[in-house]
């Protein structure tokens, strides 16, 4: 039985050795090879309307966008080759690229488009938060898009995976478990939610040679396996590994290390729905924290610490914005007293001026290394002013759940706040009163009017000031805890080519990542 | 006197049982003993190296690692007794009215027993731990859900076997209560051999709590327990060995201490039955 196994493993390896000389000797065929690259788990299915799970769709280098963003953050061109917009403000045109195909060989015409668009507001609650179209037409080779109130960034709203190109004229139930038929360089060939998602080269992509044969997204949630796959050769590529690992690969010509200051924030939302509805005790609870020790030693500057939504890489004013509640212990502490909490049992731990017990529920998730130690870090620095938090650690699955179910008081999360070139929708998304991603219950009437003046403001520093205002009013009401801005890394084989890192992380697999060995031969 | 001639002739007995007294003694004295607070972060000492001042060094928090781990005596000690007597108490009585009643009884015990042991006791164990919602009171529940079946099996085979002798007969016939007959003359019978099963599952027990909160399933944060000591210093393993070293030869030690304890209680408890 046992020598069985092993002539099995040996014949395997010696197939898969024949396979990779083929391709690698031969100069006429397209370069081929296979890549694994090492994920975190992300998405219970690939439908792209649900959740956040289309921007798995983009990562895995299978749906595309209209619009895109380059390596600097800047609009560029995809399935769309120009825009603009008319006098009015109201409507725009996008022209539509010509002779592209959809991965099962459907040509992709502007009705089509638009009928994928439509699709995308139908089923998804997010869509009506970027822009809503009265009216959408096709004229010819473009597509006008009209709004009744101007949208300053609608080319850079189309640009969120969420709004990727699927094929509709095809069974889209299928969507869910067996992949969208999208225009990427790759199409899915298998998915199963929280082990791998295989993708192989699409045939029709319109770009030009797609280099890799088959590419296996695996799910390595935890931090130190995915590292350790990456070392044994596992994995070619890992994702979100932090600044523990570098002493790992550092030095190793076998590795390339990537690093971002990204466009990623991690915040906690705080919900007002319960008993953090009191202002006091959130002003507290924030200046309780040592934001800038968490980033610079326990994340060893892995994190650039937090004060306000938008981070300093972009630039809103962040140096302009007063922070009343930076840290500050004693006032903390006197902040709880005043407002009636005090610790009746003697247990160490405050009681709400009802005098119930006062447990914090902190949710968190697991795929984030960091958001344990800011998690823990908060918690430790709070119960030095009194307050017990309770960590309630996840799945990221979970955590959306609970974050639509609002049942948290202070839930983490981790968001990149450009993702439409700008902040605006991700302030709007999280902060306008009646969002539907707003659970944590935040209303300020202000920020609203605010909010809807930025959504037709074209003029960029108007905008500007707009979302200092903005961010000044969510940081005043102490809506929730900005840990920090992290600095993101990339680490890959060195003989993985073509690997880059987007300040918009959507574009993980792209048409340029190749095999060095291979694609040179 | 007595208790003294009986320490010297069992030697190895009298050895473990000081140092398993030991351990207890240093989960009692915890607050003394540790030269720090637990729970108290030193945030700037961030992985600190062991020196004259964190002798076991730091972990994330800058929380002494030596505090923590003599603190985590306590936790897994607390819960690996307390699992322990669970299932003693559950597994042995369960065991003992399947095989003193028979019938329906035995059936319903035995048959909700097999179908515990047909899962793989760990998995089943973060099932229902991962159900209940971790926390160290859930994952002594989960474990102990899935250890009472060795207690019940060993409980009833015992009893069929002394069902079957005269004195219990006697017993019946001359009229003695049910409830007297099992606490009179089945249950002394059989509790020698259930204690050395018990003494000697402390050590695996331990391990298995361990386990579970090292899958986060056990204890949480910021509790001082080993298992999560592991886990959380598990990310560091390259840079700061120290965080994973300490709990990792505590949980040895403890367990090796157990074990050799169990043997020694056996000897002489159950001089007849091989290792």
């Amino acid at each position: 039985m046992r020598r069985s196994r092993k002539l099995c493993v040996l014949l395997a390896c010696a197939l898969v050795g024949s396979l990779l000389n083929g391709c690698g000797g031969n100069t006429d065929q397209p370069s081929g090879g296979e890549l694994a690259i090492g994920v975190t788990s992300f998405a219970d299915t690939l439908e792209p309307t649900e959740q956040y799970f289309s921007w798995v769709v983009s990562r895995y280098g299978v749906g595309e966008t209209l619009v895109r963003f380059d390596e600097e953050g800047e609009l560029a061109p995809c399935l769309a080759e120009s825009w603009a917009v008319s006098d009015d403000h109201l409507t725009w045109t996008f022209q539509i690229r010509e002779g592209v195909k959809f991965s099962n060989g459907d040509m992709m015409t502007p009705e089509m488009v638009k009928s994928s668009l439509e699709r995308t507001f139908n089923l998804s609650p997010r869509a009506a938060t970027f822009f809503e179209p009265v009216a959408m037409e096709v004229d010819g080779q473009q597509l006008k898009i009209t709004t009744s109130e101007p949208v300053a960034i609608l080319p850079g709203s189309l640009a969120d995976p969420l709004f990727l190109i699927v094929n509709t004229s095809v069974d889209d139930s299928i969507f869910a478990m067996e992949g969208p038929v999208c225009t990427g360089p790759y199409a899915v060939e298998s998915f199963s939610p929280t082990n791998a998602c295989v993708v192989v080269r699409n045939e029709y992509y319109w770009g030009g040679d797609v280099p890799l044969d088959r590419v296996t997204f695996k799910c390595v949630d935890d931090q130190t396996t995915r590292s350790m796959a990456l070392q044994t050769g596992e994995i070619d590529i890992a994702y979100n590994l932090k600044t523990e690992n570098v002493v790992e690969f550092e030095g190793n010509p076998d590795y390339r290390i990537q690093k971002l200051e990204s466009l990623r924030s991690t915040y906690a939302f705080m919900n007002q729905n319960g008993v953090l509805g009191d202002l006091a005790l959130r002003r507290a609870l924030i200046r309780a924290l040592d934001k800038e020790t968490y980033c610079s030693v326990l994340l060893e500057g892995g994190a650039t610490s937090g004060k306000a939504p938008v981070p300093p890489t972009l630039d809103f004013g962040f140096d302009e914005l007063s922070d009343e509640n930076a840290y500050d212990p004693e006032g903390a502490k006197a902040l709880l007293a005043k407002a009636g909490y005090i610790d009746l049992d003697g247990d160490g731990f405050v009681e709400t001026p009802s005098g119930e017990p006062l447990d914090l529920e902190f949710v968190i998730y697991t795929s984030r290394e960091e958001l344990n130690v800011y998690a823990q870090a908060a918690q430790a620095n709070l119960r030095d002013v009194g307050i017990r938090v309770t960590l309630n650690t996840v799945s990221y699955e979970t955590l959306l759940d609970m974050r639509d179910a609002g049942t948290f008081d202070l839930l983490i999360w981790n968001v990149l706040v450009a993702n439409t070139g700008d902040p605006e929708k991700y302030l709007r998304e999280n902060w306008y009163s009646t969002s539907p991603s707003n659970q944590a219950g935040y209303n300020n009437p202000e920020v609203d009017t605010l909010l809807d003046r930025l959504a037709a403001e074209f003029d960029e520093d108007a905008r500007r000031t707009l979302v200092m205002q903005i961010q000044q009013h969510i940081m005043d009401d102490a809506a929730a805890v900005f840990f920090g801005y992290e600095t993101t890394y990339l680490f890959s084989n060195s003989r993985v080519t073509g690997v880059q890192m987007y300040p918009m992380d959507y574009y993980w697999l792209t048409k340029d990542v190749a095999l060095a060995g291979v694609h040179d031969a | 006197m007595n208790v003294f001639q009986f320490l010297r002739s069992h030697k190895q007995f009298t050895l473990f049982l000081a140092l398993a007294l030991l351990v207890v003694g240093v989960a009692i004295f915890a607050p003394v003993l540790a030269p720090m607070d637990p729970l108290e972060a030193h945030m700037s000492d961030s992985l600190h190296a062991p020196d004259s001042r964190y002798l076991c060094g730091a972990d994330k928090l800058g929380r002494d690692v030596l505090s923590r781990v003599i603190y985590g005596t306590r936790t897994s000690l607390t819960m690996t007794l307390c699992l322990v007597a669970v299932i003693f108490v559950a597994g042995t009585m369960l065991g003992v009215l399947a095989g003193y009643f028979g019938g329906i009884v035995d059936g319903v015990i035995m048959r909700v027993a097999d179908m515990m042991i047909s899962f793989p006791g760990l998995v089943l164990a973060i099932a229902i731990a991962g159900l209940l919602g971790p926390n160290m009171v859930n994952a002594v529940i989960a474990i102990s859900a899935v250890s009472w079946t060795k207690y019940a099996r060993l409980a009833r085979s015992m009893v069929l076997k002394i069902k079957g002798n005269l004195y219990i007969e006697a017993a019946v016939v001359t009229g003695t209560r049910t409830l007297d007959i099992l606490t009179r003359y089945v249950v002394p019978n059989l509790i020698t051999t259930m204690v050395v099963t018990a003494a000697t599952d402390i050590g695996t027990m331990m391990l298995e709590i361990a386990g579970l909160s090292f899958l986060c399933f056990g204890a949480q944060a910021p509790t001082p327990e080993w298992g999560l000591m592991l886990n959380e210093g598990r990310t560091y393993l390259a840079k700061s060995p120290w965080l994973m070293v300490y709990p990792g030869i505590a949980i040895v030690i403890v367990v090796v201490v157990f074990n050799l304890l169990g043997d020694s209680i056996r000897d002489i408890l159950d001089p007849g039955q091989e290792a």
